[in-house]
């Protein structure tokens, strides 16, 4: 789903709808049960991702998890999620509404990547995601493909993240 | 076209030719050429003024290191830039240059006469002669100083440029794109190594670029290099030209910046002028190579007197001889390869000039061959020339003695004094240095980081030698790397080997005293200078440069560092290492302030967060105030109204009927878990085990000293969840403290934290009207005074919205505080507007919030707290658990210094009649007159003009102040002192009598 698009034919940056998006954590012990209840198993190491149907779960620390779902789905994750809490202690966060999402694909997305982020970008291989900083704001940082990247930044930190990529791409457009 | 251009020589491009002036004269130069060597081209070495003496100037060397040709270029309206290095800045259409330190003009200047005069501006000259009267310094003699100091001319417009930034991780990092970088980076890549190799120049390939005669693997200098470029593409090396490495850092971060627009004719629309690349390599070679040394006698600063290095670049990269008739003089072989180099492309060598007594043997025969005049055992004792070199005087040098001293005519003299390895880039890792003897130079000893140096940088000279050497160093970087590789040595023919002595200054037979020898032409530093710095009581070096000022140019010393060591270390009488080497530091070249602001300028300048309903505040004509990152809406202000009229305008119409206020600012923390309410307990001072579900409290955060970090309303939705709202500026610093706690002291807690403070959009209403505002737009949740009473927290629906409301108050009047996810905040902001135009709501902004809470003798922390506040201070015992076992803080509350007497404690303050308003942060006093200096008692905090009490009001931390209410203090003001009684903070409806609805 897309709200607004600009094209530029080596990277586009796309303002993408929101899903519905949970901050999950839990311990060891009820990991599984946990993973049950999304209808996956939880991934387990920094930065890798599991996805069933149009869930998406990443894994950012030992004991948080970040899970994605369509919007339609939010009322049953919730639910579900009240039923095992008292065999299962968590804390499912609902944060749909606390970043908002930029995809950037094309040619030059790797190139625009690095004008904000410090990692070695090439170590993030594709289907996998991290907590990163871009321009100095914390963002998910999605490798969806090897030139398509997703940004999940905390709303009022989003104009200015993307500022940067704007300008970043008028940059890559003038050719130096 | 010009008279000085060699035909077939060079690597300019001669189809195209570039125009440009030089202080309004028009020239014409090739594509490829520098400013230099365009100019020099012409015939002109005039380009500049010195410093201090306002000695006429020439380019002494052909690159970066260049301490005299600095020039004034400007590339239209704002694009003025001061000190661009001639020698290193490529030609470009309509380039605009001018030469500095002058008046009136660059051949007669009035500034000229502190030459005549120097006799007076010895080193220390300032502090010895400024001295009297004291009081002189600050008005006088530093502004005179400072106006006469400084080369060129600041730019006075915006930079209208744009700058970019980029980070990049590479394998390996090859400083320098000379033969001992091109062949380290060519190794590393065959070995299957990714590699990036940068040059400062815009060209790759360092002193080759001068040197095309010499055949290194059976191919021609300059067929080989390009066959070696062409194979560095071909392994996917990353090549980038015209960039400085300008900082070594921690880890092998290295610092590098590119210019991308300067040498261009036509800049492309929103093309950057220059990027800063942030590089993390896992390994660095660096292949820095060199800098000749200038030789050290009086006279060696006319134009004309150059390295001779910089000659044989003018010759074989540019095509530009520097003169017709040349005097070489120098300590090293190098300069002879140079001497033959002009030699042959019609330079008449007047004499080589050799201070050492043998020549070598080949180079000997050499110049006999070419009818050259070698004169070894000599020295150089003077040149004469105005404003271009005419001759020099030379002199033989016989067992300490110097004779038969002679002119000998000359348009150019060139020098050379060995070479100094390379070692800025090196130095800024702290890698340690170790004197050579033999070389009489500093080499790399211990590298902190994952470095390698190869080449002329750590010592080594001729081709065949820098080359392997720079393999070498790519092998063993790829073996380092995990690649399998072997060392091969790379054969060189007509190579170019050379050896060289150092020298302290040049032995005259002219009077030392009145020597114009310069050691720093930049600085216009002389050998004269740095001995009297010794006999003055300077013993290091470090002393020695700060007195002199020897090195501290914008070149570092780049050309002056060894030879004022040298010349130090004779006058202290002890050997080079021992007197030191002064430290460099980044940058290596300069590097302007665009570069390393990068984007963040402007609008871009930091993050400006902004909340989901500031939209509508922008488009109401809020004026607003920064609170930490965010921009806060700070009043409303009507047509005609100033911000005094507003704020009593706004608190006046929330006090009597509604106001509306956007709160999402605040922070906001989900805590759940099973161990949540013992969590809680834990962190804040307050009691949380008996708090219902479905009840809120006011919360005191502390720190493990006890003094007030923080404090907020929390929420009990459910038995294990607690929503934790924080002050806006604490809610990142809350969270980390809480996950602090949690994490390394009670691992053992089944508790979790997230942040929602951008879930919400946060939403206060207050006022006697709130209810009604509030109510009709309410789903599943009885309103009632009595379902809904104060201090209440529920989730329902709120204009059709899922909410989580709250009856709170931060105003003392009937409140709420609805939130709602981001998205529908602006929305909800408008169905409570429309809800609420039957009562006039009023939307007011920070400036009355903190008015109204004041009123009520309510804190802001960080206003009225400043770290060193305890809860009993801010008269905040009440939140403080009697009877819990510990929480964070609670040990320092009984410390003997936070229960004694005479702690500032936080007080209502009101001056007699009510219309002076206290100034936040006047200090407070007993007594007006007593003895300066007067005891102070403490400072107002907060202090604002009430409409509910008609009067001007404050608060203050006053010494001992709880128990001085009824004292009458004074507050020293700009416009005399004025008397205030101390009362209690609850000024307005102390009974909280409007609550009760």
């Amino acid at each position: 789903m897309t709200n607004q698009k600009h094209d530029f034919p080596w990277v586009t940056i796309e303002d993408l709808a929101p899903d519905a998006r949970f901050s999950l954590r839990v311990g060891e012990a009820g990991r599984d049960r946990a993973g049950l209840t999304l209808g996956l198993s939880l991934p387990t190491g920094v930065s890798n991702v599991v996805r069933h149907g149009e869930r998406a779960v990443v894994c950012l620390g030992p004991d948080e998890w970040l899970v994605t779902a369509p919007e339609g789905e939010r009322d049953a994750i919730v639910e579900a999620f009240a039923t095992i809490y008292d065999q299962t202690p968590h804390s499912l966060v609902e944060i749909s509404d606390r970043e908002l999402t930029y995809r950037i694909t094309g040619p030059a997305a790797f190139t625009l990547m690095t004008i904000g982020c410090p990692r070695d970008l090439s170590r993030l291989t594709p289907g996998r995601a991290v907590r990163t900083v871009f321009d100095g704001a914390t963002v998910i940082l999605w490798r969806d493909a090897e030139d398509a990247f997703r940004l999940d930044v905390w709303r009022s930190f989003a104009p200015h993240v993307r500022d940067l990529l704007d300008t970043g791409r008028a940059e890559l457009a003038a050719g130096l | 076209m010009s008279t000085y251009r060699v035909s077939g020589k060079g690597r300019v491009n001669r189809g195209e030719t570039v125009r440009f002036t030089f202080d309004g004269t028009s020239y014409e130069g090739y594509r490829g050429d520098t400013i230099a060597s365009a100019l020099l081209a012409h015939g002109v070495h005039l380009m500049g003024r010195s410093f201090k003496y306002h000695r006429p100037r020439g380019p002494v060397a052909a690159g970066t290191e260049e301490p005299n040709a600095l020039v004034g270029t400007s590339r239209g309206k704002g694009r003025f830039e001061p000190n661009t290095r001639a020698t290193a800045q490529e030609l470009r259409r309509g380039l605009t240059v001018e030469s500095q330190n002058k008046w009136p003009n660059l051949k007669f200047d009035v500034g000229g006469i502190n030459d005549r005069m120097y006799m007076l501006f010895s080193a220390g000259f300032y502090y010895k002669t400024f001295m009297w009267p004291r009081s002189f310094w600050d008005r006088v003699y530093e502004p005179i100083i400072r106006a006469a100091a400084g080369l060129g001319r600041p730019p006075e417009d915006l930079d209208p440029d744009r700058y970019a930034s980029r980070y990049l991780h590479t394998d390996l990092l090859v400083v320098g794109a000379g033969p001992a970088g091109i062949a380290a980076a060519l190794a590393a890549a065959r070995a299957g190594a990714e590699v990036t190799l940068m040059d400062e120049h815009a060209e790759m390939g360092g002193s080759l670029l001068s040197d095309p005669d010499v055949t290194i693997e059976g191919a021609p200098a300059w067929e080989w290099l390009a066959t070696q470029l062409a194979e560095l593409d071909r392994l996917g090396v990353r090549r980038m030209t015209r960039t400085t490495a300008i900082g070594y850092y921690h880890q092998n971060m290295v610092g590098l910046c590119e210019k991308l627009t300067d040498h261009l004719d036509d800049v492309p629309a929103d093309a950057p002028r220059e990027r800063m690349w942030r590089v993390r390599a896992n390994r660095v070679v660096l292949a820095q190579g060199a800098l000749e040394k200038p030789l050290v006698f009086d006279g060696n600063d006319r134009p004309g007197v150059m390295l001779a290095g910089a000659a044989q670049t003018y010759l074989n990269r540019y095509g530009v001889k520097v003169g017709d008739r040349a005097v070489i003089v120098t300590s090293h072989d190098s300069a002879y390869y140079a001497a033959f180099d002009l030699a042959d492309a019609g330079t008449r060598i007047a004499a080589i000039v050799d201070t050492r007594d043998t020549p070598r043997d080949d180079l000997a025969q050499e110049a006999k061959r070419r009818g050259i005049d070698l004169l070894a055992g000599h020295t150089v004792t003077g040149t004469s020339g105005r404003l271009r070199v005419k001759s020099v005087r030379v002199a033989r040098v016989s067992g300490g003695k110097v004779t038969d001293g002679r002119a000998v005519a000359c348009d150019c003299l060139l020098m050379c004094g060995g070479w100094t390895p390379s070692l800025h880039l090196f130095s800024h890792t702290k890698g340690t240095l170790k004197f050579d003897d033999a070389l009489q130079a500093f080499l790399p000893d211990y590298s902190a980081e994952d470095c390698h140096i190869a080449g002329a940088g750590r010592g080594l000279w001729g081709y065949e030698a820098t080359l392997s050497d720079g393999n070498a160093a790519g092998v063993a970087a790829a073996v380092a790397l995990g690649h399998e590789a072997q060392e091969s040595r790379i054969e060189v023919q007509g190579d170019r080997p050379g050896t060289g002595v150092t020298h302290k200054e040049l032995p005259t037979d002219g009077q030392p005293g009145r020597a114009r020898a310069f050691v720093d032409f930049q600085n216009d530093v002389t050998a004269k200078d740095i001995r009297l710095a010794v006999r003055e009581g300077m013993r290091s070096i470090e002393h020695v440069k700060r007195y002199t000022t020897n090195g501290m140019a914008t070149d570092q010393g780049k050309m002056s560092n060894i030879n004022g060591l040298m010349i130090a270390s004779d006058a202290v009488g002890k050997a080079p290492p021992q007197v030191g080497l002064t430290t460099f530091r980044p940058p290596y070249t300069p590097t302007t302030f665009g570069t390393f602001a990068g984007y963040h300028r402007g609008g871009h300048f930091e993050v400006t967060r902004k909340t989901p309903i500031d939209a509508w505040a922008e488009s109401h004509g809020a004026a607003f105030e920064p609170v930490s990152l965010w921009r806060r809406a700070w009043y409303f202000p009507k047509a005609g109204e100033d911000m005094d009229a507003a704020v009593a305008r706004e608190c006046a119409a929330t006090r009597n009927s509604v106001g509306i206020f956007d709160a999402s600012t605040l922070g906001k923390i989900e805590v759940q878990g099973p161990d949540a309410v013992e969590f809680m307990n834990r962190m804040y001072t307050n009691p949380w085990t008996k708090l219902g579900i479905g009840r809120a409290r006011y919360g005191l955060l502390l720190g493990e000293d006890g003094f007030i970090r923080d404090d907020g309303v929390i929420g009990r939705l459910a038995q294990d969840l607690f929503h934790v709202t924080t002050t806006t500026g604490g809610a990142a610093r809350v969270l980390t403290m809480m996950e602090d706690y949690l994490q390394t002291e009670w691992p053992d807690l089944d508790v979790w934290l997230t942040s929602t403070t951008e879930q919400w959009a946060t939403i206060a209403l207050n006022g006697p009207n709130a209810r009604r505002v509030l109510e009709p737009l309410v789903e599943g949740q009885d309103m009632s005074a009595e379902a809904f009473p104060h201090m209440s927290v529920a989730e329902c629906r709120v204009a059709g919205f899922p909410a989580r409301l709250f009856r709170i108050s931060f105003t003392g009047e009937l409140g709420f505080e609805i939130n709602v996810p981001a998205r529908h905040g602006l929305a909800l902001w408008e169905a409570l507007m429309k809800s609420g135009a039957q009562y006039d709501i009023c939307p007011y902004g920070t400036e009355t919030m903190h008015v109204l809470r004041a009123e009520k003798g309510f804190i802001i922390v960080g206003q009225d707290t400043d770290g060193t506040v305890t809860p009993g201070d801010a008269n905040l015992s009440w939140a403080v658990g009697k009877k819990k076992p510990d929480f964070v803080g609670m040990r320092s509350l009984a410390r003997p210094d936070l229960v004694a007497p005479g702690r500032k404690q936080l007080v209502g303050l009101m001056t007699g009649d009510g219309k002076v308003k206290l100034e936040e942060g006047a200090q407070i006093v007993a007594d007006p007159n007593q003895p300066k200096p007067m005891k102070m008692l403490g400072h107002v905090t907060s202090s604002y003009y009430s409409a509910a009490l008609g009067r001007h009001f404050a608060m203050a931390l006053i010494e001992g102040g709880h128990e001085m209410e009824g004292r009458e203090v004074y507050v020293p003001m700009p416009d005399g002192n004025h008397a205030a009684k101390i009362t209690t903070t609850a000024f307005y409806d102390p009974e909280g009598e409007r609550l009760k609805v």
